[in-house]
């Protein structure tokens, strides 16, 4: 294969496009042909993709294990939010704004975010560059809380995504917010999409008001900890965008000025697929640039310098380079990724991107294998299927919510710990027996 | 000045407690090369496992005892579970198995004991004194974990200066292969060094948790505390993690105090980044770092 | 010093080298030349320095006092990883080769200032970026083949024996089209019979490439070395022909008790 691909210049191209493509027309397919609810799922998974492509080559290619990828959604999120919001036009061009263009300068600002973080954290050995990293995912989302009329404070914002007919992105007031039915997450898991039409005109995106507990509220300390109930129970959010979303599944599309919009559109074309699309195209463009770099020389550069710093200097990469390139790769991902998150949620507040999304992140690319791409998309599809597989089990046995609730964190802890001990390729290395390859081994100790 | 006292003595019991927090994240450190990023998990399931206790028999004290020994416990088990095999080359590996650890603790905890924030009791009055007709912040309890911090450190101080243990312990830490010749069981001490990390960090939980609520992660936050001090401190440095434990404390407490309480993590961050900027090693490095 | 030099054009060279380390001199006032076009050696008993001269020449270590000259022209503040675009490559104690990769990734990074594609080019797959990449791989074929490895092209470091992995290594130096080559104990670990290949291999080298060649291995020294510079305690005890060295009343003494010295 590798021969072929040097074969000729181009062929690369060719063939990483037509396999995206491919992939891409698949997974399309797959969203047109089932419930709205699933592709939801669809939805979620592509955008963990995104984010673990990043993942794996920052922490499996570079080796360089960050819990500030995250922070970086965030920043990707927040960046999509603001400039679709405000921004009518392009500045300097001028041409009208579009989602594209939001996307575009989130992806830029993840560009600049992690050449600030590469900066530093090339630097640094890896539980240094761990611990910074935590305190990254812990630190920056609390920044909201340093510009409320900007950011939205705890409150978060709230976005109208660019769905087809329903004209760009604009915000609800909070008053009109609000208004808007408060959406109990318990009572909203019962509901599926079935419910929609009804309920489209009244029930509004996402009751991110709620997300902060009055006792976080209180509790000094962890403020910077905003999290939902459930994430106060878990830890680790991975399912706090599916409560988010259920409730937003529950609507269609509801601009500010309501019904007609929804029913010009028609419900044949729901939002969650329309979610599931563009987050399907984001993540496939991200794998094609991924598998362009992971299977070209940069991917060499990375475990060069992974493995062997001082060899890799001697034989002429520059070692802080090359893991500022992984970082900065790394957040372009991670911000497209918030991009699309945000248009999932239809929201962006510092509780859905906290401590428990970068560690999903981590989990995610650590059981699907942290040295493949294809490692990733395994385990972005684990990070929203175990929580349903829980569920469904639980249901049947008849299990306490406080078990469902915490059982797919459980798993993920104690899976983490083994896939570390017993095949550190994860689920794509156990697969292909190629763990061999990609253990990272001990840099010489000389000198 | 009054609020600036105020908010200073506020501060010397926080400290106290990223102080200890920090202590056990530099003894794990010093015995087997690990940053145990799974340490505030430990002390939050520890602090629920007292809490259990108190909320049965009464007695704080009892739940405190039960907690350290349960720290022991659980510190030993995951030493020899998870991190003794995990592969030294793997170094990654390490750290992310510390994570996973972490993440199981608190799902483990939420799933036993709920997701909803519990109230810890304390042993003595936690309301503001009184002096000279003033409430001054400073409270019965702050002053109790400051002294029962400064008593754990005078313990620590005794075992591992003063005993063969504690010797032994040092010995493995700086040169493994010197201390194996002469004798030293190695593999035990590093045991050790988690075990006595785990009871560190279980009283530091049962001494915070009645300031903040007690919930599976709300002591995710302290982690960041007690990382930047002992970062800060040199990571192999006892005494380095109990001051800068306590002046990280100070500071935050100030910071807390004059802005608000949400500005503490990110204080905390600029302080490690700033830190890690002009020492990227850390101190702890004795050996010359390899620059490329 | 009892020679006079033949360093009418030292291509590479140290001028009054000091390094100290936590209190004590590791080299001391060290002066050592590498004339163009010649095999030079480096010996000296254990700890000596020899690898820290390396050192100092490929900017692993700022010397704190004295200076490296290259082509004449003083090298300050040396980044490591510029050497190869420098036209100085270096082998590494033992054979330094990235596990994850395979023999043939092994030697194409050592071309790796070469390449002038960026990442954007790479993230795209621009055809240039893979031109640039199947020229690199036809050259490292080229080495590979000279050296004996291209039946090993796919197979990672691990996999090969020993003496094999150090040609890899080397492979890899060469890689580049170095005109100066520091080979840190490349005898080290092998046998009689490819000590010999490698005399050959260092041999061939000259004149078109210079070597500078830190050995313990005295019958290999004194095969293919034009000029030796012999290291005791930090200082240079003695430089010139094999000849010479070898008769040298302090060497001998340097060396004496020194069971290393083969």
């Amino acid at each position: 294969m590798r021969d072929l691909m040097l074969r000729a210049p181009g062929s690369r191209f060719a063939i990483h496009a037509a396999v995206t493509v491919a992939i891409w027309a698949v997974l399309t397919w797959l969203n047109g042909s089932i419930e709205p609810q699933l592709s939801y799922y669809l939805a979620l998974a592509a955008m963990y993709a995104t984010a673990m492509f990043g993942m794996t080559i920052l922490v499996g290619l570079s080796g360089q294990v960050s819990l500030g990828n995250g922070a970086l959604m965030a920043v990707g999120g927040y960046v999509f939010a603001l400039t679709s919001m405000k921004w009518s036009t392009v500045p300097i061009i001028g041409v009208p704004w579009n989602a594209v263009w939001s996307m575009v300068f989130a992806g830029l600002g993840g560009v600049i975010a992690g050449v600030l973080i590469g900066a530093l954290g090339a630097r640094l050995r890896g539980p240094y560059l761990a611990g910074l990293t935590l305190g990254i995912a812990v630190g920056i989302p609390t920044i909201v809380n340093r510009f409320p009329a900007l950011l939205g404070g705890d409150e978060g914002l709230k976005l109208i995504v660019p769905y087809p007919e329903g004209g760009y992105p604009e915000a609800i007031s909070q008053q009109e917010a609000a208004e808007q039915v408060p959406a109990d997450d318990a009572f909203l898991d019962e509901f599926l999409v079935e419910e929609l039409p009804a309920d489209s005109a009244t029930s509004a995106p996402a009751d991110s008001g709620d997300l902060l507990t009055p006792e976080e509220a209180v509790s000094g300390v962890e403020s910077g900890d905003l999290l939902t109930p459930e994430e106060a129970v878990s830890g680790v959010p991975t399912d706090a965008p599916t409560d988010a979303a259920t409730d937003t599944a529950l609507v269609v599309d509801v601009p500010a000025d309501g019904v007609d919009a929804a029913a010009a559109v028609g419900s044949d074309f729901v939002l969650q697929q329309w979610q599931a699309s563009v987050a399907i195209a984001v993540a496939c463009i991200v794998g094609f640039l991924a598998i362009n770099l992971v299977s070209g020389r940069q991917g060499r550069v990375w475990q060069a310098v992974r493995d062997d710093p001082v060899a890799a200097a001697v034989v002429g990469i520059a070692p802080a380079g090359a893991k500022v390139s992984a970082f900065v790769v790394s957040s372009l991902f991670a911000a497209l990724a918030g991009a699309v998150l945000a248009q999932i949620l239809t929201f962006v507040g510092a509780g859905a991107f906290g401590l428990g999304l970068s560690l999903s992140l981590l989990v995610g690319v650590v059981l699907g294998g942290r040295m493949s791409l294809a490692g990733a998309a395994i385990g972005a599809v684990l990070l929203v299927w175990l929580p349903e597989l829980v569920d469904t089990v639980s249901g049947d046995r008849g299990w306490p919510d406080q078990i469902t609730n915490n059982a797919p964190n459980l798993l993920y802890g104690l899976l983490v710990v083994v896939v570390v001990l017993l095949a550190p390729g994860g689920i794509m290395g156990a697969v292909s027996g190629g763990w061999a390859r990609v253990r990272p081994q001990r840099a010489r100790e000389t000198r | 000045m009054d609020t600036f006292v105020n908010f200073f003595l506020g501060g010397f019991a926080n400290g106290a407690v990223i102080a200890l927090m920090a202590l056990a994240l530099v003894l794990v450190w010093r015995s087997s090369r690990v940053v145990n990023f799974a340490q505030v998990g430990q002390a939050m399931f520890t602090s629920f496992v007292g809490l259990t206790v108190v909320d049965l028999t009464g007695s704080w004290i009892l739940g405190l005892v039960i907690a350290i020994a349960a720290g022991a416990v659980l510190g030993l088990i995951i030493h020899f579970l998870v991190m003794r095999p995990v592969r030294r080359a793997d170094s990654s590996g390490a750290i992310i198995a510390t994570f996973g650890v972490l993440i199981a603790l608190q799902a483990l905890a939420a799933m036993i004991w709920g997701g909803d924030p519990r109230a810890y009791p304390t042993p003595v009055s936690y309301s503001g004194i009184t002096v000279f007709g003033r409430v001054i912040a400073i409270t019965p309890y702050d002053i109790f974990v400051i002294v029962a911090m400064v008593i754990l450190v005078l313990i620590l101080t005794i075992v591992l200066t003063r005993t063969k243990l504690g010797l032994s312990m040092r010995a493995s830490a700086f040169n493994p292969e010197v201390a194996r010749l002469s004798g030293v069981r190695v593999s035990r001490m590093l045991a050790a060094g988690w075990i006595i990390a785990g009871m560190v960090g279980a009283v530091a939980g049962v001494l915070v948790a009645p300031t903040a609520t007690l919930s599976p992660n709300s002591f995710d936050i302290f982690l960041v505390f007690a990382f930047t001090a002992a970062v800060i401190g040199g990571l192999d440095s006892l005494v380095g993690a109990v001051t800068f434990g306590i002046g990280t404390g100070l500071l935050l407490s100030l910071v807390t105090g004059y802005s608000d309480a949400s500005n503490a993590a990110l204080v905390a961050l600029i302080l490690l980044a700033l830190n890690l900027w002009f020492k990227p090693e850390g101190a702890f490095n004795h050996h010359k770092a390899r620059s490329v | 010093m009892p020679y006079v030099l033949p360093l009418t054009h030292p291509v590479l060279e140290t001028v009054g080298v000091t390094v100290r380390l936590s209190g004590l001199t590791i080299l001391d006032d060290v002066s050592i030349g590498v004339p163009r076009g010649s095999v030079t050696g480096l010996i000296g008993p254990n700890g000596a320095g020899k690898t820290t001269v390396f050192n100092v020449m490929t900017g692993f270590l700022a010397p704190d006092e004295g200076m490296v000259r290259y082509e004449g022209r003083r090298l300050k503040h040396v980044r490591t990883h510029r050497l190869t675009s420098m036209g100085i490559a270096r082998t590494l104690q033992g054979v330094g080769l990235f596990p994850a990769l395979t023999v043939e990734e092994n030697v194409m990074l050592g071309g790796s200032s070469h390449v002038r594609s960026g990442i954007v080019a790479d993230a795209l797959a621009m055809p240039w970026a893979d031109a640039g990449q199947r020229r690199l791989r036809e050259r490292a074929r080229e080495v590979m083949e000279e050296f004996g490895v291209l039946e090993d092209a796919q197979r990672r470091p691990s996999e090969l024996p020993y003496p094999v992995q150090k040609r890899v290594a080397l492979a890899r130096a060469l890689v580049s089209d170095p005109k100066v080559i520091l080979l840190d104990e490349p005898a080290g670990g092998i046998d009689s019979g490819d000590m010999a290949d490698l005399a050959r291999i260092i041999s061939s080298w000259v004149p078109q490439r210079t070597v500078l060649l830190v050995e313990h291995h005295m019958e290999l020294v004194m095969n293919v070395c034009d000029l030796i510079w012999v290291l005791d305690a930090g200082k240079v005890i003695a430089g010139g022909s094999p000849e010479l060295v070898r008769n040298d009343p302090a060497v001998i003494a340097a060396y004496l008790g020194e069971e290393d010295a083969h």
